[in-house]
């Protein structure tokens, strides 16, 4: 529990930062890198990451296709828009002046 | 995602389904795969990702929520509580959609009208490109003529080569044919004569054999062939091939067209039914086959100059080319004209004008005598479907006021305004999607009863009235634009509702004032005004014209329809018709029997002929055959001279009796008895001759719409169908039966075809004016009633409201009349606008009615009183209960209200 709190409300910012710099993945893949990149303090449960996909994709600033994989799979696979590019930058820039108005308070209080 | 992809997914949720759990049983095999790859076992790994991907079920809930439009699933769930909403108020609902759907079945029928008359233009090649030729003839009893003459259609048609190609196509006229395989038995069938290119500029093509050519113009009556309608040759022959080939005949019609056989040769394609939308042709006949006498005869006018335009071809070009040649043939017959002719009539005869009309939707004649009755109509419907619309706004605003704490309390709970707004949409949409179902079905019955009104027996008409997309489009726009109309402005209302005051309210019912209503009241009344208005208009002016005196007696007078045998000679049938007259007139209960070539009323026609020593080069009379007795017979006095005798029917010397507005147009105040022309009626040279005017009868109307046209009277020469015409002393209808047997028994060259009074000839020709008659004037009575009531439901409403103020009022000794006047005052002012504003509406759109109207002006004092007393009348009906309810308002009951 206390590792999936970790992610308040920022998985939405950070399945779009996967999608712009590593282009074309599929839920499970960016699960994992997130995972991967975050040295595993980050988890990300299934049953926000999904819904949270299709909000995006709904929102239309992704979106997904079903393609077929090494293993010859159909996986559905998402890709960033033009739109999620633009939001990205806007959530990306609201993400940094939280986390430094934060870390000022933490420091000096 | 697309819009159409979120559609698809409200109505296939299993398919998003199936993609969902797709996805997330890949997601959760790669994981398996990872976990055995570092070594776990596989069932440990399956259980841990199991675990690990809690319920599966409320993730694909969830999932799904965000991937089907929240709307359109809202959309169902206000439909399903629009239509619990419906069946509550069963009889207020049912109410308002029976009266919607009749305005909108009205609507729908007048357009199917239209569409089908007027707007759909000929199922042939580039229809656009059609036109036929008119010019005016100053005279009032056919202002504007559309038939041509053989040698100037062959000038018109030299001159526009290149730029119009001409082709000539008679005027339809029902004529007897024998196909010889039912015992000789006649059938009436439409027939058209054609030249040979008409079908290859026209663009059908044959669904059997061939159509005609240019080989079947080349010789006058060598050409026997004839081209039969697709319908006519499956209603007729069961669309057997063997038609091919086959001989019938066709009888001649006594003015000059001789009968004779024709062979089959093709069928024309199943969607071409001829080029007057309404009255399919079932007939085609080779134009080389018309009465020989028309060629090359500039008096003999009997075809339409249809044409198509070339490509780059202007229509004004083309119209420069063809009034040049028309100009030119009228300049040469100038020289044909009476030497002591008038300058004014011979400017007048070189600057005629030649008028090119496009002919993209037909040459209708049907169209010319109907088109402006179908608009009006179509007018009214809508502004009765306005009305209609109005009373469903304001039941729905009622319904709202009554719903205001739901709507409050919904609001409060966190509704949005939108949803609200939505909520009610769909209600009004429902209603008016129930109507619009039983509209269609209206219009489905309604439309074709009107089709059968345009007709008559004798010459039915027959439009393509079938459900079309662009009927279904229409219907449902219609069905869309009323809906938005009246529902939007109770949706607006209910959710501009304030939560704290309309809960706070413990009663209900305070919210809405009557005052929204109003609006609506004003235009109801203005246009249910208008719709009375024009509906009085056209019923006074139907009034009038049915009572004008046609000059001869109509109420106890038969008409026999009589058809010869085939081969019987004209001095046989001379003596035939003698001897049936004769017997016919023993018969007790005949007062006089007499026979013409044609009905007295309704049918004409017009022959040129010239009067030596007067200004007219010719004249245009209608010739009318009678044998003696006919004056007698149809009642109508000799004003000078004498009535044919029967020495006059093989006279040496041909003599004629002319009416008294022939008499007064040609010779002014100078007798008409004793001057002797040349007449030269039709092309048959048996009725040539010096003819001695002997008579002078009163005037009689063929048309009761217009002046009595001038008439010249013949002795009748030779009978072809010939027309009986028999007075009863008594009622005429029970004389019929016996008739028909007598002129059997008197001799049997002769049988009787139909039998009729001359009344319900007269009738017929009144068949505009009673149809536009009859309609507007029910629509008036809907439009009135509908407008009444919605005047009868805003005042109750008001004084429901207004209860405790009437109690308060009356409590402090208030009179009736000013409980009266405070409860009205403000609908009442609503109303007088409405009336003002319907009055000028009304006086302003009267215009498009005027030339429909017989003798009644917009101005005149009938109508203007008719329509506004009964205006008043109904108003006064629907405010009475409402009145009689404020003043019984008790005011001790009235103050505990609450």
């Amino acid at each position: 529990m206390a590792r999936q709190d970790a992610l308040q409300g920022s998985l939405p910012l950070l399945v779009l930062k996967l999608l712009a710099r590593r282009g074309p993945l599929h839920g499970y893949a960016v699960a994992t890198q997130i995972e991967g990149m975050s040295d595993e303090t980050l988890r990300v449960e299934e049953g926000s990451l999904y819904p949270a996909l299709h909000r995006l994709e709904e929102a239309g600033w992704i979106t997904a296709r079903w393609t077929t994989t090494g293993t010859g799979r159909r996986a559905r696979v998402y890709e960033i828009t033009a739109g999620g590019r633009r939001q990205l930058e806007s959530e990306e820039a609201r993400w940094k002046a939280i986390t430094a108005a934060v870390g000022r308070i933490l420091k000096h209080a | 995602m697309s819009l159409w992809s979120r559609l698809t997914n409200v109505f296939r949720p299993g398919g998003i389904e199936r993609e969902l759990d797709e996805e997330l049983q890949f997601h959760m095999d790669e994981r398996i795969r990872e976990l055995t790859a570092t070594g776990m076992p596989r069932d440990e790994a399956t259980r841990q990702v199991a675990r690990r991907f809690g319920n599966r079920l409320r993730l694909r809930e969830e999932s799904r929520d965000v991937k089907l439009l929240p709307w359109l699933d809202s959309l169902v769930r206000d439909v399903r509580l629009g239509m619990r909403m419906m069946r509550k108020n069963a009889v207020v609902t049912g109410a308002a959609v029976v009266s919607l759907s009749l305005a909108l079945g009205a609507c729908v029928a007048a357009f199917s009208l239209v569409d089908a008359l007027i707007l759909r233009p000929l199922p042939v090649r580039q229809p656009e490109q059609l036109m036929y030729l008119t010019f005016p003839t100053y005279t009032p009893e056919r202002p504007e003529a559309d038939t041509f003459n053989d040698p100037l259609f062959l000038r018109l048609r030299d001159a526009a080569r290149g730029r119009v190609d001409l082709f000539a196509m008679s005027t339809q006229v029902m004529r007897r044919v024998t196909f010889g395989d039912n015992g000789g038995e006649k059938e009436s069938l439409r027939t058209q004569f054609v030249s040979g290119d008409a079908f290859d500029l026209l663009g059908p093509v044959p669904a059997a054999g061939r159509l005609f050519t240019k080989q079947d113009d080349l010789r006058p009556g060598d050409h026997p062939v004839a081209v039969v309608s697709h319908a006519l040759w499956i209603r007729r022959f069961g669309g057997d091939p063997a038609i091919l080939g086959r001989w019938f005949s066709l009888d001649g019609d006594g003015r000059g067209l001789r009968g004779r056989q024709f062979q089959i040769v093709g069928v024309a394609e199943r969607r071409f039914t001829g080029v007057e939308p309404g009255r399919p042709t079932d007939l085609w006949l080779p134009y080389a086959m018309y009465n020989p006498h028309a060629f090359g005869n500039a008096d003999f006018g009997w075809f339409r100059i249809v044409g198509r335009m070339a490509e780059h071809v202007q229509p004004l070009q083309a119209q420069g080319v063809l009034q040049a040649a028309f100009t030119n043939f009228r300049r040469d017959r100038v020289g044909y004209m009476e030497p002591n002719r008038s300058p004014e009539r011979v400017a007048q005869f070189l600057n005629t004008p030649l008028y090119l009309r496009s002919a993209s939707n037909g040459t209708s004649p049907l169209r010319r005598e109907f088109a402006r009755s179908l608009w009006i109509l179509s007018a009214i419907a809508i502004l009765v479907l306005l009305i209609a619309g109005s009373n469903v706004a304001n039941l729905f605003l009622a319904r709202t006021a009554a719903r205001e704490r739901e709507m409050a309390l919904r609001l409060s709970l966190g509704a949005g305004r939108g949803r609200l707004i939505q909520q009610m949409l769909a209600e009004s949409s429902l209603v008016a999607g129930a109507a619009c179902m039983l509209g269609l079905l209206f219009a489905r019955v309604a439309a074709p009863t009107v089709v059968r009104l345009l007709g008559s027996a004798d010459d039915p008409v027959q439009l393509d009235l079938g459900m079309d997309w662009r009927l279904l489009v229409f219907a449902a726009g219609l069905t869309l634009l009323t809906a938005a109309l009246f529902g939007v402005a109770p949706a607006l209302r209910a959710s501009g509702v304030a939560p704290i005051t309309a809960l706070k309210s413990g009663g209900g019912g305070s919210g809405v004032r009557a005052g929204v209503m109003r609006p609506f009241v004003a235009v109801q009344v203005a246009f249910g005004l208008v719709v009375l208005f024009v509906g009085s208009l056209l019923v006074l002016s139907f009034v009038r014209v049915s009572s004008v005196n046609p000059g001869f007696a109509t109420s106890n007078v038969l008409v026999l329809s009589l058809e010869a045998l085939p081969g019987v000679d004209a001095a046989l049938k001379r003596t035939a018709l003698v001897q049936v007259l004769d017997r016919l007139r023993g018969i007790p209960g005949v007062q006089a029997a007499s026979a013409a070539d044609y009905n007295a009323v309704g049918r004409a026609w017009t022959y040129g002929t010239r009067v030596p020593g007067t200004e007219h080069e010719t004249i245009e009379a209608t010739m009318a055959p009678v044998t003696p007795g006919f004056f007698e017979t149809m009642s109508i006095p000799v004003l000078a001279g004498r009535a044919f005798v029967s020495r006059d029917l093989d006279a040496r010397a041909p003599v004629m009796i002319v009416s008294d507005g022939f008499a007064r147009r040609y010779f002014g105040r100078q007798p008409a008895v004793g001057r002797i022309f040349e007449g030269r009626f039709g092309m048959n040279d048996d009725t040539s001759g010096q003819y001695e005017i002997v008579g002078v009868v009163a005037d009689t109307r063929y048309d009761l719409r217009k002046p009595a046209a001038p008439i010249i009277y013949i002795p009748l020469p030779l009978l072809a169908n010939g027309t009986l015409y028999v007075r009863a002393a008594g009622d005429p209808v029970a004389l019929g039966s016996r008739l028909r047997e007598e002129v059997r028994a008197a001799n049997p060259t002769f049988r009787v075809t139909s039998i009729t009074t001359q009344s319900a000839v007269v009738e017929r020709t009144l068949l505009r004016e009673r149809l536009l008659a009859m309609l507007s004037g029910f629509f008036a009575l809907v439009g009135l009633v509908l407008a009444a009531v919605g005047l009868y439901g805003v005042l109750s409403y008001s004084v429901v409201q207004r209860t405790r103020e009437i109690g308060i009022r009356v409590a402090l000794g208030a009179r009736h009349l000013r409980v009266i006047r405070t409860v009205m005052a403000e609908t009442g002012g609503a109303a007088l606008a409405g009336t003002a504003a319907g009055l000028a509406a009304a006086l302003y759109l009267s215009q498009f009615v005027e030339a429909l109207l017989f003798e009644v002006t917009p101005l005149d004092f009938w109508s203007l009183a008719l329509p506004l007393g009964t205006l008043l009348l109904a108003a006064l009906l629907a405010a009475a209960l409402p009145a009689l309810r404020a003043v019984r308002v008790d005011p001790i009951i009235a103050l505990r209200y609450e």
